[in-house]
């Protein structure tokens, strides 16, 4: 085999040829597939585990420290334990999929892992590494520290050969056989992961290497025993965790803290079992041999309990099993309030259990943060105690009623732990890992992730009612059906005192449903107003709520039944703005619980009777909001014309026009499905052809009118399902600044919008996945098709558009710049800033197709004010640029056939 | 070489005054290196602005290299200590005042610390288990670069009769963190049998500087084994009582 000509690694240069051996035999490991690797890693542990009694005797003898007994036990249960936990663990390609969301997790090897083994546990911790190494196809170079090498490399050796003879490449692992700082420094620089256990010396080596380190350090673990315990079951189970392998488990015990109740129980069944406390004289004694200048005295790590009273010249019998010291201080400068790495222990009395805890806490600090602390108590009564434990010490394990060395290495006490010789202390211990280390901090996951789509959804009021006269039809289900009792009818006061809303409240009366009407309900609605509403509603106690008007009616009265419901609500989180309606953090409360919601239009142009929007100012600011929640779509629509014949020109105007700008803005939105754009062209056909007859002879022509209210409740579906773009965002601004109609607001700025959003290389486009390329200028070209504007290509589309817009603006009266409606030019200018952030904020412009800067609407709010000029994009390079050079054909072909596919797709 | 007397006799070099001068003669057992890094050193130090004493040349007189140097007219400390033991106190605060301030100068020229204790490590014979674990320490603690003297004792710290203190002997300065530089000066306390002193001092560089013990405890080790690499014979055991504790695994 290999191994015979291997040459001993005893210098710098030795050392980098191998490692760029082990590198090459690694390379070779990671293409291994799990079926190959699991074979090994079978091989490997038997191996290990059959050499367990020569290891642990090789270990003894070398190092002069510990009991092999219990390194039978250590070596055992590193190929024992650590091989049952992950026989049949995935650690070899892919380890997870779901192709439904196209998302694949993928495992690969880190790649040379330098492994330092520490004194304590040189075989145990060996075989540990190694063998995780190889289940995950890593390989491992190791340092094994001086006084500890022959039986490190022995045990690396036995795992190496069985793992090769089961397949594995020749080399995959190898060590330092003449250890010393400049090679293990090396070794650390050069490998690819570090998995360091041994003393903070050597884990801070390992961080400051520059490699990522999985270092683990020492522990300082205080045991406190409440008055609840079982005190007999307390003490065996400390005194056999302490005097494992002669207390060099980093784990273990080094204080025992017991409630004052229970002390003179617990000194009793220490002194009935073997251990032997410490005379006044004599705990000075042992300070002063096991510490020097406060460190730990190397002579007495491992050492039996007797021979560290020998050489501290205390007289104990042979058998004793741990050395008592009963101590009052927890400050540093007591040497037995440390880590000492033998059968000694320190003892002190609480007053009460929260006295024990900040003892625990204080030890704790001295040395031995993120590692290990234990408690006894009674679980079936203290999970209070354990709590506050847990939540109070800064250990990365809490054990409760279990001995420290074998319960926090896993698996012996809890099957739930992973088994694990290096135990991750966490940042507290400044560590990488707070937990038991194991396969999956040795592998490198890697994610593969398709794009998908965003599911998309179609969503209206459950009923819909249309055509002339269906108003009391509508109703009469509220009676007959529902058994409604109380209706609370919202309006404004032009419709109430011209009695628009008489044959609502009669027809309820004929029903005999109850009701009341507010009408103080003004154009732009505010939150006071709201407000009021409410009170009223809370008042009234309504089963039913009809809202009955135009938008502001409506959205009044939508704001008003949530806060009827729920009067606790907060405006400000409502209002508050989401990227995803699906994601937003705030969750609206469920509506209709206490009424049902009724909304009856008296304009054509908000589509508010479907939508799941309302619109609201908060009078103190004069911000504009518009809300957002499918909690807010209504239950029942009920368009019915009779209402709307009586509409101003002024109104059916900006109302038609605001229809407009709904289904254009719900057709270039990055949300627009095929379910709203059939919607949205068709709405657009109907305005473009009734909006000037109703108009015009709005009064009488019956059949302009209704068109044009039910293209405004169509506008409404797809908008309420595809939400709209940047115009409404300026639009909302402008109208609160200015107090403009929301109708004319929008239609000042409908074309600088659609010029903007044209663009095919926009600043920045809209984020959705799928949104795949700036294509709002097809998407104007379609709705001109379907218009039958004409136009060669799609620049005239969009041209003929435009004009065929502002063709129907004009024919409706509407101005064509903010200026000619009367706004002083120097108090615009002023406020712009503030408008434009106000603007780029609004909840509307997230699914706009093109992502606008806020110099962007300064812009477009320029252009509209003045009406001079339009909104054109800054000068960038094109195809032009590639024109005259060598390739351009080549270029022009492909650029072709993209531009072909992206619009087949 | 018009020596008016004998200042100072050590094993291997004399210190004679000549008037305003003092000439430090090494005899030929001294590495030529280790006097001309001396005399760097205190060129160097001289830099820093510190009250030290000035240096005139380096030559080499009857095949001897000498060190001249300003003569600073004073006592030395420890003399101080041992004539005026009620004002002990008094005096180590002074010693440990001086001591910071020279650790808050730089002094990029100088060695580093770091490289001089690794050094001596190595150079000592105890065994490679043990160096490897002195090693791993070293490795771990903090490095600076304040001034450190190597060698800070009270015989090394001449006060003039107006009371200004002057600090001799650069022969073992570099820079390194500076509780190092206080471990070794508790150190050398010790090794002066002065125990008492030690822990006082050692108090008083913890209290005044604002450092853990235990962090200056940590260096005691390393240290311990930098002066066991002078091979002293009668100081080995007492050394290895310090040099051998384990850092917690
Ligand atoms: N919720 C939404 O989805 C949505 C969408 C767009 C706009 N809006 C909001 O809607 C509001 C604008 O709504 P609007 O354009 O319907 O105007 P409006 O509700 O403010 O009504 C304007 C005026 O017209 C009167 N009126 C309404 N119907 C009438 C009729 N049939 N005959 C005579 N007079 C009548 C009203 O009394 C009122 O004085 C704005 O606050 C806007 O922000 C909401
Ligand atoms: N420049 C000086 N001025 C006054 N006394 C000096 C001077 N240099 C040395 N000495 C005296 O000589 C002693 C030994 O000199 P020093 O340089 O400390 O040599 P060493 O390395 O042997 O300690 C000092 O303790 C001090 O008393
Ligand atoms: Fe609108
Ligand atoms: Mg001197």
């Amino acid at each position: 085999m290999e191994n015979k000509e291997r040459k001993i690694v005893d210098s710098v240069d030795a050392l980098k040829k191998v490692i760029a051996r082990v590198r090459e035999a690694q390379r070779k490991f990671s293409t291994y597939s799990q079926e190959q690797v699991d074979e090994i890693f079978k091989a490997a542990a038997t191996a290990a585990n059959q050499a367990r009694i020569p290891l642990a005797k090789m270990a003894v003898e070398e190092t002069g420290m510990g009991v092999v007994e219990d390194k039978v036990i250590k070596n055992h249960y590193a190929a024992e334990y650590v091989y049952n936990t992950y026989k049949n663990v995935r650690t070899c390609g892919v380890l997870e999929e779901d192709k439904a969301y196209g998302i694949k997790k993928i495992a690969e090897p880190v790649g040379v892992i330098a492994a330092v083994i520490p004194t304590t546990n040189p075989t145990s911790t060996a075989i540990f590494k190694t063998l995780i190494a190889l289940k995950t196809r890593n390989a491992v170079i190791i340092s094994p520290h001086p006084r500890a090498k022959k039986c490190t490399i022995a045990a690396a050796k036995i795992v190496l050969d069985a793992a090769v003879a089961a397949g594995a490449p020749e080399g995959i692992i190898d060590w330092i056989d003449v250890p010393n700082i400049e090679l293990t420094n090396l070794l650390m620089k050069e490998a690819d992961i570090i998995l360091a256990t041994g003393g903070p010396g050597m884990v801070k080596a390992a961080y400051s290497s520059g490699k990522p380190a999985i270092g683990v350090g020492p522990g300082n673990t205080p045991a406190v025993i409440d008055e609840s315990a079982d005190v007999v079951l307390a003490v065996n189970s400390i005194i056999h965790s302490k005097t494992f392998d002669n207390g060099m488990i980093c784990a273990s015990e080094q204080s025992v803290i017991v409630h004052k109740n229970v002390y003179d129980a617990v000194k009793a069944e220490f002194a009935a079992r073997g251990c032997y406390f410490l005379k006044e004289d004599e705990i000075e004694k042992v300070r002063k041999t096991i510490f020097v200048n406060g460190a730990l005295n190397a002579q007495i790590v491992g050492q039996p309990a007797y021979k560290i009273a020998e050489l501290a010249g205390v007289k104990v019998p042979v058998g004793t099993k741990i050395l008592i010291g009963e101590v009052d201080s927890t400050d540093p400068s007591e040497e037995f309030a440390h880590e000492k790495l033998s059968p000694v222990l320190a003892m002190y009395k609480a007053e009460d259990i929260h006295d024990a805890f900040e003892k625990a806490e204080r030890l704790v600090a001295n040395g031995g943060y993120g590692h290990t602390a234990a408690i006894y108590l009674d679980v079936t009564t203290e999970q209070a105690k354990i709590d506050e434990f847990a939540s109070r010490l800064k250990t990365c394990r809490i054990l409760v009623n279990t001995p420290s060395s074998q319960g926090a290495i896993g698996d012996i006490y809890n099957f739930k732990l992973a088994p694990s010789l290096t135990l991750g202390c966490g940042s507290w211990g400044g560590n990488s890992v707070s937990e038991n280390v194991g396969v999956k901090h040795l592998l490198n996951i890697k994610t593969v992730v398709e794009r998908r789509e965003n599911m998309l959804w179609f969503r209206a009021p459950e009923k819909i009612y249309i055509k002339k006269g269906c108003l009391p039809v509508a109703l009469n289900e509220l009676k007959y059906v529902m058994g409604k009792k109380r209706a609370f009818i919202v309006t404004d006061s032009f419709l109430y005192h011209n009695g628009y809303t008489k044959p609502i409240t009669d027809r309820l009366d004929e029903l005999g449903i109850e009701h009341t009407t507010f009408f103080d309900v003004l154009p732009d609605p505010t939150l006071s107003c709201a407000k009021a509403g409410a009170e009223q509603m809370r008042a009234f106690q309504p089963d039913t709520i009809i809202a009955f008007g135009g938008g502001s009616a409506m959205d009044a009265a939508k704001i008003m039944w949530v806060m009827y419901e729920h009067p606790e609500v907060d405006f400000m989180d409502m209002a508050m703005r989401f990227m995803d309606i699906r994601k937003r953090v705030y969750t609206f409360p469920k509506m209709g619980e206490k009424a049902y919601f009724v909304a009856i239009p008296t304009s054509a142009g908000t589509g508010s009777e479907v939508t799941p929007f309302a619109v609201i100012t908060d009078e103190k600011s004069g911000v504009k909001y518009p809300l957002a929640d499918y909690e807010l779509l209504p239950d029942m629509a009920i368009i019915d014309v009779d209402f709307h014949m009586s509409a101003p020109k002024g109104l059916t105007a900006a109302a038609g026009i605001d229809a407009l700008t709904h289904a254009l803005e719900a057709y270039v939105s990055l949300m627009a499905t095929d379910f709203t754009d059939g919607l949205a062209k068709q709405a657009l056909q109907m305005i473009f052809k009734y909006l000037p007859r109703a108009y015009d002879n709005g009064q009488t022509d019956v059949e302009a009118r209704e068109k044009m209210a039910n293209a405004a409740t169509i506008a409404g579906m797809a908008f309420a399902n595809a939400f709209l773009g940047v115009c409404h965002s300026m639009a909302h601004k402008l109208g609160a600044f200015y107090h403009l109609p929301h109708g004319i607001a929008n239609a000042l700025m409908i074309e600088e919008v659609i010029r903007f959003n044209a663009s095919e290389a926009p600043a920045k486009m809209g984020t959705f996945p799928q949104y795949g390329y700036p294509h709002a200028l097809r998407r104007y070209a379609e709705i001109a098709e379907a218009l039958n504007l004409g136009g060669e290509n799609d620049h005239e589309k969009l041209e003929n558009l435009i004009k065929a817009i502002n063709d129907l603006k004009a024919r409706v009266g509407i101005k064509s710049s903010i200026k000619e409606y009367g706004i002083n030019e120097k108090e615009f200018l002023e406020r712009l800033d503030e408008m434009v952030e106000q603007a780029f904020d609004d909840q509307c412009t997230g699914t706009n197709p093109r992502y606008p800067l806020m110099s962007e609407i300064r812009q477009m709010y320029l252009n509209a004010y003045y009406g001079k000029k339009h909104f054109v994009d800054e000068e960038k390079p094109n195809e032009a640029d590639i024109a005259g050079t060598e390739d351009e054909n080549k270029v022009k072909k492909a650029y072709l056939r993209a531009r072909v596919g992206a619009k087949r797709a | 070489m018009n020596a008016d007397r004998i200042i100072a006799v050590r094993n291997n070099k004399t210190v004679y005054r000549d008037g305003e001068r003092v000439l430090k003669v090494f005899d030929e057992t001294y590495s030529k290196a280790d006097v001309l890094n001396e005399a760097l050193n205190q060129a160097r130090v001289e830099e820093t602005g510190l009250n030290i004493p000035r240096i005139l040349e380096v030559t080499v007189i009857d095949g001897n290299w000498t060190i001249v140097s300003q003569y600073i007219k004073g006592k030395t400390l420890a003399r101080l200590m041992e004539e005026n033991p009620d004002r002990k106190d008094e005096y180590l605060n002074l010693f440990v005042d001086l001591q910071l301030e020279m650790h808050s100068k730089v002094c990029p020229g100088l060695n580093k610390l770091k490289d001089k204790l690794s050094h001596k490590i190595n150079e000592t014979d105890l065994p490679a288990t043990v160096r490897y674990d002195l090693q791993t320490r070293l490795e771990a603690m903090p490095k600076h670069n304040k001034v450190c003297h190597g060698d800070f004792n009270p015989s090394n710290i001449v006060i003039t009769e107006d009371g200004t203190p002057y600090i001799l002997d650069w022969a073992h300065a570099t820079q390194g963190n500076a509780s190092a530089d206080a471990a070794r000066t508790y150190l050398l306390f010790w090794l002066n049998g002065d125990i008492d002193g030690a822990n006082k001092y050692l108090e008083l560089f913890c209290a005044k500087s604002n450092t853990e013990k235990e962090y200056v405890q940590k260096w005691m080790p390393i240290v311990a084994a930098s002066q066991l690499a002078k091979g002293n014979a009668k100081e080995r055991e007492f050394l290895c009582s310090w040099i051998n504790v384990v850092d917690y695994e």
